[in-house]
């Protein structure tokens, strides 16, 4: 459980700092965009390496977790640009 | 009915035990839906510009005063609105539509000092501010004073004069509001007439340049009708039936809302069941889509270099 823990501890920090990021780069969409795109592949990665250790990696986890990551980011990439 | 809710929204053995609404193929069709939302807004925009557009509320009086307001909190004198440079600032949009390009400095290199000087405004200390795409006056001031070198530019002392034009017209091939605001202080403390130019030092430099490259846009003819550049450049009103960033994040967040609920029911039906199966992790997608939301919470529309 302490494992699994740590590992929620770094998907938090991805989370804050993709989130700050957004914000900070207000007014500057490539900026957005970029660490957008940035905490979404960090987020794909988490998900590999999660159930890598895990022992239940399987090819389509990584495929739903590539989805989810990509649609995270044509949410953001939709309202930076309309 | 009863059976297709359960199986596009609960996991069920008719689902493999995920929802349907969660599988691969929708997730794929989910990405489809925006794609073709996105272009779709677009193109209808473009077909009924006064149904669906971009509500916009940009008037140079209220930009003077959220200018002076914030000079005023800082114990500074009030600008004074001057017509040569806001017949510089408008000249400068026009250039930026005309040769399509957003920046400080154009692509054949003329700077902002050469449209103060051309405009007959001779200065000891110059600045330029420039912004596109907001929706209100106050947006526009509040995202210069958000950045450092913008709000150098406000709150700088030297100043005695501001010119702004608003300009509405496409850039690079998008509808685009553009604010240009331009400072100055009159060499000698007297401001040139139009017919005395003469070009003299740059001493504020405020530059972060874009680049551009396509050209479309407005082509008025500035050199025809000076003296009424700023009259016709003062203010950007339009309030169609629908506005567009209001549409876009409603459906957003509805996406969003819709996928962080199917998640959630996935999720509490699996830990009830006990489930064994192989696919992502409920709690880590709800987290990363949540942190999404927040992020995109905050942000608003409007670009300022």
């Amino acid at each position: 459980m302490k494992h699994k823990n740590s590992y929620f501890v770094g998907l938090l920090i991805i989370l804050f700092f993709g989130v700050f990021a957004i914000i900070r780069g207000q007014n500057n969409p490539t900026l957005q965009l970029a660490a957008g795109g940035v905490t979404s592949v960090c987020y794909v990665l988490w998900g590999i390496i999660y159930h890598l250790f895990a022992k239940d990696i399987h090819f389509k986890v990584v495929v739903e977790y590539l989805l989810i990551g990509v649609l995270a980011f044509v949410f953001l990439a939709t309202i930076v640009y309309v | 009915m009863e059976h297709f809710f359960r199986h596009f929204f609960t996991p069920h053995h008719t689902n493999n035990h995920r929802a349907k609404a969660l599988h691969h193929d929708s997730l794929l069709f989910y990405l489809l839906i925006l794609a073709v939302f996105n272009f779709g807004i677009r193109v209808a925009h473009r077909q009924f510009p006064a149904v669906l557009g971009y509500a916009t509320d940009i008037r140079l009086e209220q930009l003077l005063q959220s200018t002076n307001k914030v000079r005023i909190g800082r114990g500074l004198s009030e600008l004074q609105l001057n017509s040569i440079l806001s017949e510089a600032a408008a000249k400068k949009a026009q250039d930026m539509f005309a040769n399509g390009y957003w920046a400080h400095t154009s692509p054949t290199g003329k700077t902002p000092w050469e449209f103060i000087t051309g405009s007959g405004y001779v200065y000891s200390i110059a600045g330029e501010n420039l912004a596109k795409n907001f929706m209100t006056s106050q947006g526009v001031v509040d995202a210069w004073m958000a950045s450092p070198t913008h709000k150098d530019n406000l709150v700088k002392p030297g100043y005695k004069d501001v010119g702004f034009a608003i300009v509405n017209g496409v850039l690079n091939g998008e509808e685009t509001t553009l604010v240009v605001q331009m400072f100055g202080a009159p060499e000698g403390g007297i401001a040139m007439t139009p017919n005395s130019v003469k070009p003299v030092e740059v001493v504020t430099v405020n530059a972060e340049a874009l680049n551009t490259n396509e050209k479309t846009g407005q082509t008025l003819s500035m050199n025809a009708f000076p003296q009424v550049i700023s009259n016709m450049f003062s203010s950007v009103t339009e309030h169609p039936l629908m506005n567009i960033p209001t549409i876009t994040r409603d459906i957003v967040f509805l996406f969003i809302g819709f996928l962080i609920a199917i998640l959630i029911i996935d999720g509490v039906v699996v830990a009830k069941k006990r489930t064994v199966r192989v696919t992502g992790h409920t709690v880590a997608h709800v987290l990363f889509l949540l942190g999404m939301a927040i992020a995109i919470l905050t942000i608003q529309r409007g670009v300022i270099v």
